[in-house]
């Protein structure tokens, strides 16, 4: 009995202390006074939103609107609950901001295989590669693979599988407009707390 | 003990290497030798650059020292880098430049080639952090530069360079065109607007503005001269910076030649009439000062001493006055009761006239003047009271004097004819210095000048020079004003 107090007096809390630079990460801003991302990466970010807007096709000709609005709402509702799970674990909080931007610039990265076009994939490198290059991060964990989109699910027919693809890539879209939603905001937050302070 | 101590302290003494002079010698020229080669070692390594396999070679550093510029957006989404050997005299014919890091998807980027100048258009540029660009030799990097391409962005030439002047306003207005303003990145720019006279070199007046519109003022200039102007930009924001773009296309312009001696048509007509009507006035101030201006501006204030001696007036020398009762004789003469009037009228006559009147005269006065009792106040004596030859009335406001006796007076020789000459001196007494021509009729014509002093002897109306020179004598407030 003597012995095994001893064990979780003296192995226990040595062993919380070790593993605790494991299990947090050590993240840092740079450029919190807004130079690169005000006249890099909002530009981006703006460009962007505009591809999404394009792809889904969501401009002012009243013969399109009226015909998408239903499938546009349920997209919408759609794709916040099969990606809300990366926003329920991640958020801008306080002082974890620059972990949140990191964690984001990862997730899109995954949004590359979309090839949408050129300048659709060279814009969304430059958030993700430049956010990351801003937000040092020295977290030691294991090579994570960028996860990936999912693939499509074989289907009896080609019109089952085509609809689905194109359900997919809406959905991607929707939760990359709300992924970039959520940068600008955590930005705006990081300058607005620099300002402060 | 104490022997063996010493002597252990002579050995040591002995052999201390810090004391001893041959081993500080050489201590001296072994530190010596080693600070040298170290620093010798640092020159050689120099400042040659960073490497990133560390194998290269700097004998040959300064001979391929390179500098770059970018240009960002300069063919659409596209951007330029460019860069060349600072020695033009370099042979660069086997050599290459590469750049790496802060690209996009890729790692390292080659140049092209175009004579002298390597050159990269690219999208794939991440505007964030460093690059290093290198130059390589059959493989190998030669020299490396790390440099921020945000930090050497060298703007587009501005162009379409025009001067419209506005002769409203006497100025000139310039405007230019640059591309940058559609551009996302590099929006902001700060412009250099020179400008010279064509014939002075050298001599160019500068001007900085961020806007792309600029107006001269046509005094700063020179009248009838051909001027030269061009323009150049440099970025003008926090994060964006780097060198001074090509000059633009010049232009030139001439200013109007000074027209000081012109002017405008109906200005002239309106400034000419303007003066002539001003001389007009002055003319007619001048004209009319004296006659009517300044008895409004600065009237005169009665002075009394010059109305008294006008109303006192001597009685002309051609006046022919006489007491002798012979001349009264067409003359009714009414007789005056009193002692009181003819006190009163000698005093007056004394004062007024010479002495020159006779006793008898005087007598004659003097009782026609009985009983007459003078109004002591002035009486207000109008022409209208008075008839031509009708008798003496009472005067209106005076009833003592219809209660005055007659006084009995010479009456003059021509006194049928009316007093035209006679009251003459009782006018004048009356009037004043002001009326000595005035049309007045006679207040105290001879014929009428009697005075009905006392209501019994109305029938015998008596006639006294003295008695209408008295009522004449008195002096009336009105007659101030007309000696105004």
């Amino acid at each position: 009995m003597f012995h095994v107090s001893f064990r979780y007096i003296f192995g226990i809390p040595p062993l919380i202390l070790v593993l605790l630079p494991v299990a947090s990460s050590d993240c840092d801003i740079e450029g919190k006074d807004g130079k690169e991302y005000q006249n890099v990466l909002m530009i981006s970010i703006d460009e962007l939103g505009e591809f999404i807007r394009t792809e889904r096709n969501l401009d002012s000709s009243p013969g399109l609107n009226t015909r998408f609005t239903d499938s546009m709402i349920e997209i919408d509702s759609n794709c916040l609950n099969n990606e809300s799970n990366f926003f329920k674990k991640h958020s801008c909080d306080d002082n974890k901001e620059p972990l949140f931007l990191n964690r984001a610039a990862r997730k899109m990265r995954q949004f590359l295989k979309m090839n949408i076009s050129e300048d659709f994939n060279l814009h969304l490198a430059r958030v993700s590669q430049g956010t990351l290059k801003l937000s040092n991060c020295t977290t030691k964990g294991k090579g994570r693979k960028p996860p990936s989109l999912g693939e499509a699910q074989p289907t009896k027919n080609l019109e089952e599988n085509k609809s689905l693809k194109e359900q997919k890539k809406q959905n991607d879209l929707c939760f990359l407009k709300i992924l970039l939603q959520k940068i600008k905001t955590c930005w705006n937050k990081i300058l607005r707390d620099a300002k402060e302070h | 003990m104490i022997v063996h101590l010493n002597d252990k302290q002579e050995n040591l003494k002995r052999h201390d290497p810090i004391t001893h002079p041959w081993s500080e010698k050489i201590m001296t020229i072994l530190g010596t030798a080693l600070g040298m080669v170290f620093y010798l070692l640092q020159v050689v390594s120099g400042e040659s650059g960073y490497a990133q396999n560390g194998d290269f070679e700097d004998a040959e550093l300064d001979d391929y020292s390179f500098s770059c510029y970018s240009q960002l957006e300069v063919d659409g989404p596209q951007h330029l880098l460019s860069c060349a050997f600072e020695d033009p005299d370099v042979n660069s014919t086997n050599l290459e430049f590469e750049i790496c890091e802060g690209l996009l998807e890729v790692k390292c980027l080659n140049f092209s080639k175009l004579q002298e100048t390597y050159f990269i258009k690219t999208k794939k540029f991440l505007l964030i952090g460093d690059s290093t660009i290198c130059v390589k030799l059959g493989g190998k990097h030669i020299t490396c530069q790390k440099m921020n391409i945000v930090k050497r962005v060298k703007p587009e030439a501005p162009f379409d360079v025009k001067v419209i002047y506005r002769e409203e306003a006497n100025e000139f207005v310039v405007t230019f065109n640059t591309s940058h303003l559609q551009k996302k990145y590099v929006k902001d720019l700060l412009h250099e607007v020179v400008y010279r006279l064509e014939k002075n070199e050298n001599d160019w007046m500068h001007v900085n503005i961020s806007s792309t519109k600029l107006t001269l003022l046509q005094r700063k200039l020179q009248p009838n001269a051909m001027y030269e102007i061009k323009v150049r930009s440099i970025p003008n924001t926090n994060y964006f910076e780097g060198f001074w773009s090509e000059w633009s296309p010049s232009s030139h312009f001439r200013t109007p030649e000074n027209n000081s001696g012109k002017m405008d048509p109906v200005l002239l007509i309106i400034s000419i009439v303007s003066f002539f009507s001003v001389a007009l006035m002055v003319i007619l101030a001048c004209v009319l000062w004296k006659k009517r201006i300044k008895p409004i501006v600065w009237p005169s204030l009665p002075d009394h001493k010059k109305t008294l001696e006008q109303l006192c007036k001597k009685p002309k020398k051609n006046l022919n006055v006489s007491f002798n009762p012979e001349s009264f004789l067409d003359c009714q003469i009414h007789k005056v009761d009193g002692i009181q009037a003819r006190d009163e009228a000698e005093a007056f006559l004394q004062d007024t006239f010479p002495p020159q009147l006779d006793d008898s005269e005087k007598q004659r006065l003097g009782g026609g003047v009985q009983g007459l009792n003078w109004p002591s106040q002035h009486a207000v004596i109008t022409p209208k009271t008075f008839g031509g030859e009708s008798p003496l009335r009472c005067l209106s406001g005076s009833v003592t004097v219809c209660d005055v006796p007659v006084i009995p007076s010479s009456r003059p020789p021509d006194c049928r004819e009316g007093g035209k000459n006679g009251p003459h001196v009782y006018q004048g007494l009356l009037l004043g210095a002001g009326t000595t021509n005035s049309t007045l009729p006679p207040l105290f014509p001879f014929q009428s000048g009697i005075l009905t002093l006392n209501p019994a002897v109305q029938g015998q109306p008596l006639f006294t020079s003295l008695g209408s020179s008295q009522e004449e004598a008195y002096v009336t407030m009105s007659s101030f004003y007309q000696n105004q």
